[in-house]
């Protein structure tokens, strides 16, 4: 995750206490987090961030970057961005060991699937996340798992020894676990087709900035979709809204379909086996409309009236704003 | 800008921009320096195949045409953009790539390089394992859109007017790949939006070793134009922003080829001020 865009979460924040701080390199500083009445935290997964209130007001995502079965504590690292809204800053700069924070549960953006073989690819402070599933891969056997990690120098490289440890244990295990340290200003512009040019079984998994991301997206376009994870793209259409999931009810059938927050409610009942006739996918031609049984629709089609939206809606582009909405042909 | 030729005083002028073919329903454009046409035909190898979904109403042997939704198409899966497919219609030779690297060589003659094709395409639209598209062709059939509607609307051509889109981009404020809306030829050098009075009228493509067409239809815009052919991602609400600026959802015509002839890229497209149907 990057240290922006904060999301919002079911559960409560709780205080927790810094328990120790270390900076890894120059500019990246790891926190771990306790709670202040001792308690265990909630499990968390691989791959899961929290957000945290920092000291400038601002609350930040942080990415999970130790081992998660360890649940009495949080540990996570922070890149201070001096060029950033201060957020980053005012947690390297100003948060010491005993200070205590504000802290959302952990939430799952970035899940690490079951698979038989990885390719995981960090590029700086995006190690974060992909720390946390080596360890996690680790722990479930899995043999077939290689890193990418990309950084300016040796020096600007957090975890670098541990990492190395980490595959070097591995490797008097019987388990191969290569890592490919890769500066660019020393090694130039990584050649990354012959790792995707055959995709296998492999899941890939990218944490890194927004250009890499661009272009591992652009060089596995013959991956299953499903194999290639990064950073969350999906949820936010081309009109710009956030999406979320919810559930939608075929009142013939009473078959309940979930909507993921990336796709349509008609690409979910086309998924479903349900023919709804539709063309533009725009929510401009009004093929598709459905009577809207029950449910607050979140309208953003064109064609509908004011006085329609009450009894209608356009599945190609509407969501809902209720947790489900049951839905009937004309 | 618009000019004026003093033999054809009252016809408008413009040029061939491009030419583009769409061997494969849904899968990238190829440029085409020239094409030859024939009268009352689409253009050659344009929408010859199409990637029909498993288990879908797509019947070869009892064919009838389908709605788009039955195919894979930038509609449904906005991944096809980011893979580049060539077809020779000589040797019958798809050629994949990846961003310049090569994915597939397969022979859609045989029946080994129809099963590498949907093999690679069941990756990309994330099917089930065990479950492919299935490559779609039909002896004298293209998959257009408006094949739906009959022989008649199947063999047209598709034209834009690249001033429309520029037109469109300044209101928007964005830039759009004029391939967002896959059309056969576009045209330079006239106004903005002068096509929405072409219905009925007959056009002269290519100057006269050129054809004669006669624009039969406008096109209304689905959200395939969404999205942004390099990024293969969707981005632009294309057909909302139409919606908004104009009250309609068209870009550009269909037209009917009345005569056989060559087009080629920079010659001229003239336009008669009288609509002769």
């Amino acid at each position: 995750m990057s240290a922006n865009g904060a999301t919002h979460d079911s559960g409560a924040d709780q205080t927790v206490v810094v328990s120790a701080r270390r900076m890894l390199t120059a500019d990246v500083c790891e926190f771990e987090l306790r709670r202040v009445d001792g308690a265990l935290f909630e499990p968390a997964e691989p791959g899961s961030h929290i957000t945290v209130h920092t000291p400038s007001g601002d609350a930040r995502s942080y990415s999970l970057t130790s081992d998660v079965s360890d649940r009495s504590r949080r540990v996570i690292a922070v890149r201070r961005d001096g060029n950033g809204r201060g957020g980053s800053r005012s947690m390297v700069d100003e948060v010491c060991r005993g200070d205590e924070l504000v802290i959302s549960p952990a939430r799952n953006a970035f899940e690490l699937m079951v698979a038989s073989s990885y390719l995981l690819v960090a590029a700086g402070i995006g190690i974060t996340p992909i720390r946390a599933m080596l360890i996690e891969l680790r722990r479930r056997r899995v043999t077939d798992v290689q890193l990418v990690y990309l950084s300016r120098s040796r020096e600007d490289t957090p975890y670098l020894d541990e990492l190395a440890k980490l595959v070097a244990f591995d490797e008097i295990d019987g388990v191969t676990q290569p890592m490919t340290l890769h500066h660019r200003a020393l090694h130039g512009a990584f050649e990354w087709w012959p790792l995707l040019v055959t995709p296998g079984e492999r899941h890939l998994y990218v944490c890194g900035p927004e250009s890499l991301q661009n272009e591992l997206r652009a060089l596995t376009m013959h991956w299953r979709p499903s194999r290639v994870h990064m950073e969350d793209f999906a949820g936010v259409s081309a009109f710009g809204e956030i999406s979320m999931p919810f559930e939608v009810d075929w009142q013939p059938t009473t078959a309940r379909i979930p909507v993921s927050s990336d796709q349509t409610m008609l690409a979910a009942l086309e998924g479903a086996g349900i023919d709804v006739d539709s063309s533009c996918g725009s929510g401009t031609c009004g093929t598709c409309r459905l009577r809207l049984v029950e449910g607050e629709a979140d309208h953003r089609d064109v064609v509908l009236s004011e006085s329609e939206q009450a009894d209608f809606v356009m599945p190609c582009v509407s969501r809902a704003v209720s947790a489900r909405l049951v839905v009937a042909p004309l | 800008m618009g000019t004026w030729s003093g033999k054809y005083s009252r016809d408008m002028l413009g040029t061939i921009d491009s030419l583009y073919r769409y061997p494969v329903k849904g899968l990238t454009p190829e440029p085409l320096d020239r094409v030859a046409l024939e009268a009352g035909s689409a253009f050659p190898s344009d929408r010859l195949f199409a990637l029909a979904k498993p288990f879908g109403a797509y019947d070869a042997v009892n064919f009838a045409p389908l709605s788009k939704r039955e195919y894979y198409v930038l509609l449904n899966t906005d991944r096809l953009a980011g893979l580049a497919a060539r077809f020779d219609p000589e040797t019958r030779v798809m050629r994949v790539t990846v961003q310049g690297h090569p994915v597939l060589k397969a022979d859609l003659g045989t029946a080994e390089g129809r099963a590498e094709l949907v093999e690679l395409y069941a990756r990309v639209t994330d099917l089930p394992d065990g479950e492919r598209p299935v490559l779609a062709e039909q002896p004298g059939y293209n998959f257009t859109d408006n094949a739906i509607d009959g022989p008649r609307m199947m063999n047209t051509i598709s034209l834009i007017n690249r001033a429309s889109i520029r037109e469109f981009e300044a209101r928007i404020g964005r830039e759009l790949d004029p391939l967002r809306f896959r059309a056969n030829v576009y045209i330079e050098g006239l106004e903005p939006w002068v096509e929405r009075d072409w219905m009925g009228r007959e056009l002269q493509l290519g100057g006269p070793e050129g054809v004669t067409v006669r624009v039969v239809e406008e096109t209304e815009r689905c959200a395939a134009t969404e999205v942004d052919p390099t990024t293969a991602r969707r981005d632009v609400p294309v057909v909302r922003l139409l919606h908004e600026n104009y009250g309609h959802e068209i870009m550009g015509v269909f037209a009917e080829v009345l005569s056989a002839g060559e087009l080629v890229v920079g010659h001229t497209v003239s336009v008669r001020e009288e609509a002769t149907a």
